[in-house]
């Protein structure tokens, strides 16, 4: 038993040094995770000829758990008053930012790089996805969340993921029986979720007891084996939930900010770091033609399917390519689908390294690209009026 | 002269004096006549590349920060006999403290330099050297 207490001491140090690296280098916490993951994995097996033990049972279950929760709570994100108002432009530009690099990245992975059918869908799939936060912050920055057209991105947003979960959870699971029992299931757990949860919370819930955190994982993890039962991915239900309770659940601040202490605390930390350790960096060195290859064909088909969108909308012209630039990929989605792609087999370690680098590097390129070229200089009005004429 | 002066506020002890010597300049500059709009501005500012949950997660907690701290510069000011305006703005603080000295076409910007360098400071820059070099009106660095 001792050995479980030193294994969870050694993972919950790489968490807190991973949180100590994203403070002072003000970046995401999910992405120092992946980042010790790696390195911690490639120092331990130099020096001791060991692993970190990613395969343990328990590891699974914190990190499947943290890759569950999260989704639920990134769904529950959602303003469902804005979807009302603008879900027909919401659902063009979200369909179209999930197509064009879901087609175009999954073709150059077959066609150029000559992947195996599954593994390029599956690279299509992981790179397909939208960072919200990205796009919700540059939208902030702007104070363009409350303009039509940030409302609709931001709700294409929404779309875009979904599109990327329902890929993973429905194109690589066999269309069985079994399927039919999931989608039927899902949908009344869903409707059921969506009437009953509200009047619950209100009846039973705010106590010390965390009866909502109780109700909220039974649902969870009920739908997650499901799911997996039938051979999908145990998030696709996720989002949907939280997605279905965004107006109420979603909406109880004092809720949410519980299950994040849970989330980010405990959970997320197994998730990231896992999905780090199984990187390769030798595997990296080996290939940087396809790193090269699918990280245009990410920057290429974003481009393609945002930027004609924003200047549907009449954006002036680096607002758009701005906005282009920060649709960057998900690193919770892409490192999900690269992760369920490997544990399936779908895969290979080296697809699966390479895969993660390009979520990584679609992120951080173009984040680094827009802040150096685009800010502060557009954000005078002035010369946002030059570029509106 | 001085008709709005923003003060750039992030709570620490730099950010105090630039507030305190804000306050000094408005009630001099203010004589028999109404003194300049003193307006306080805190900016949280998400990681890089987070995601909407980490995201969320860190702009909750920075307002509720700010809003602690802004109120007790209200009451100071007040006791000065000084009105302040407090906002709270979500971004990059250089970025936002220009597009808010832009927008409320403010005379002086007044803010406190932290001496950050390192390699936060390389990779996204001091925020009073990127504020003094794009703002729209006077910048004073309180050291």
């Amino acid at each position: 038993m001792h050995e479980v207490w030193g294994i969870a001491a050694l993972w919950l140090g790489l968490a807190l040094i991973a949180t100590l690296l994203s403070l002072w280098f003000r970046i995401a916490t999910a992405l120092s995770e992946i980042v010790v993951g790696t390195v911690a994995q490639l120092l331990i097996g130099a020096f001791f000829g060991r692993s970190l033990s990613a395969g343990e049972p328990w590891i699974v279950f914190l990190s499947g758990a943290g890759a569950i929760v999260l989704t639920f709570l990134a769904g529950a994100e959602l303003d469902p008053d804005v979807f009302k108002v603008k879900w027909k432009e919401a659902t063009v530009i979200g369909v179209i930012a999930f197509f064009a690099p879901f087609l175009g990245c999954a073709a150059l992975a077959y066609y150029l790089l000559g992947w195996s059918s599954q593994a390029s869908w599956l690279a299509g799939v992981a790179l397909s996805t939208t960072s919200v936060a990205v796009v919700y912050a540059v939208m902030l920055e702007l104070g363009l969340n409350k303009t039509d057209f940030g409302k609709a991105v931001l709700a294409a947003c929404f779309i875009n993921d979904l599109g990327t979960v329902i890929a993973l959870g429905l194109i690589f699971a066999p269309f069985t029986i079994k399927t039919v029992i999931f989608i039927v299931s899902t949908i009344v757990v869903l409707v059921f979720l969506y009437y009953i949860t509200p009047r619950f919370f209100k009846r039973y819930g705010n106590r010390p007891s965390e009866l909502e955190a109780k109700f909220l994982l039974l649902a969870l993890f009920g739908l997650g084996s499901l799911a997996i039962w039938s051979e999908s991915e145990a998030v696709l239900p996720a989002y949907l939930v939280g997605m279905v309770l965004a107006g109420t659940v979603g909406k109880d601040h004092a809720l949410i900010r519980r299950l994040r202490t849970l989330t980010f605390g405990l959970l997320t930390p197994f998730y990231f770091i896992r999905a780090g350790s199984y990187v390769s960096v030798s595997a990296l060195f080996a290939a940087p033609f396809a790193l090269f290859v699918l990280f245009m064909g990410k920057m290429l088909t974003k481009g393609i399917g945002v930027y004609p969108a924003t200047k549907l909308y009449k954006y002036a012209q680096k607002e758009a390519v701005y906005t282009t630039l920060l649709m960057s990929t998900g690193l919770t989605f892409g490192s999900i689908s690269a992760l369920f792609g490997l544990n399936h087999g779908i895969i290979t370690q080296a697809q699966y390294s390479i895969l993660v680098a390009v979520v990584i590097g679609s992120a951080v390129v173009p984040t680094l690209i827009a802040n150096a070229f685009f800010i502060p200089h557009y954000l005078l009005p002035e010369r946002k009026d030059e570029d509106k004429k | 002269m001085l008709k709005k002066i923003l003060v750039a506020f992030d709570g620490s002890n730099q950010s105090h004096k630039a507030f305190d010597f804000a306050l000094e300049l408005a009630r001099r500059c203010a004589g028999a006549e109404e003194g300049p709009e003193v307006t306080v501005i805190s900016v949280a500012q998400p990681p890089e590349l987070s995601e909407i949950v980490e995201m969320d997660a860190v702009i909750d907690n920075a307002t509720n920060y700010y809003k602690g701290l802004h109120a007790e510069l209200v009451k100071k000011a007040a006791e000065k006999g000084i009105k302040i305006e407090t906002d709270i703005l979500v971004g990059h603080p250089a970025d936002q403290l220009i597009r808010c000295a832009s927008e409320k076409k403010a005379d002086m910007i007044v803010m406190g330099q932290r001496g950050k360098s390192g390699i936060s400071g390389w990779l996204m820059g001091s925020v009073s050297k990127r504020v003094t070099t794009y703002a729209p009106c006077t910048v004073t660095v309180v050291k």
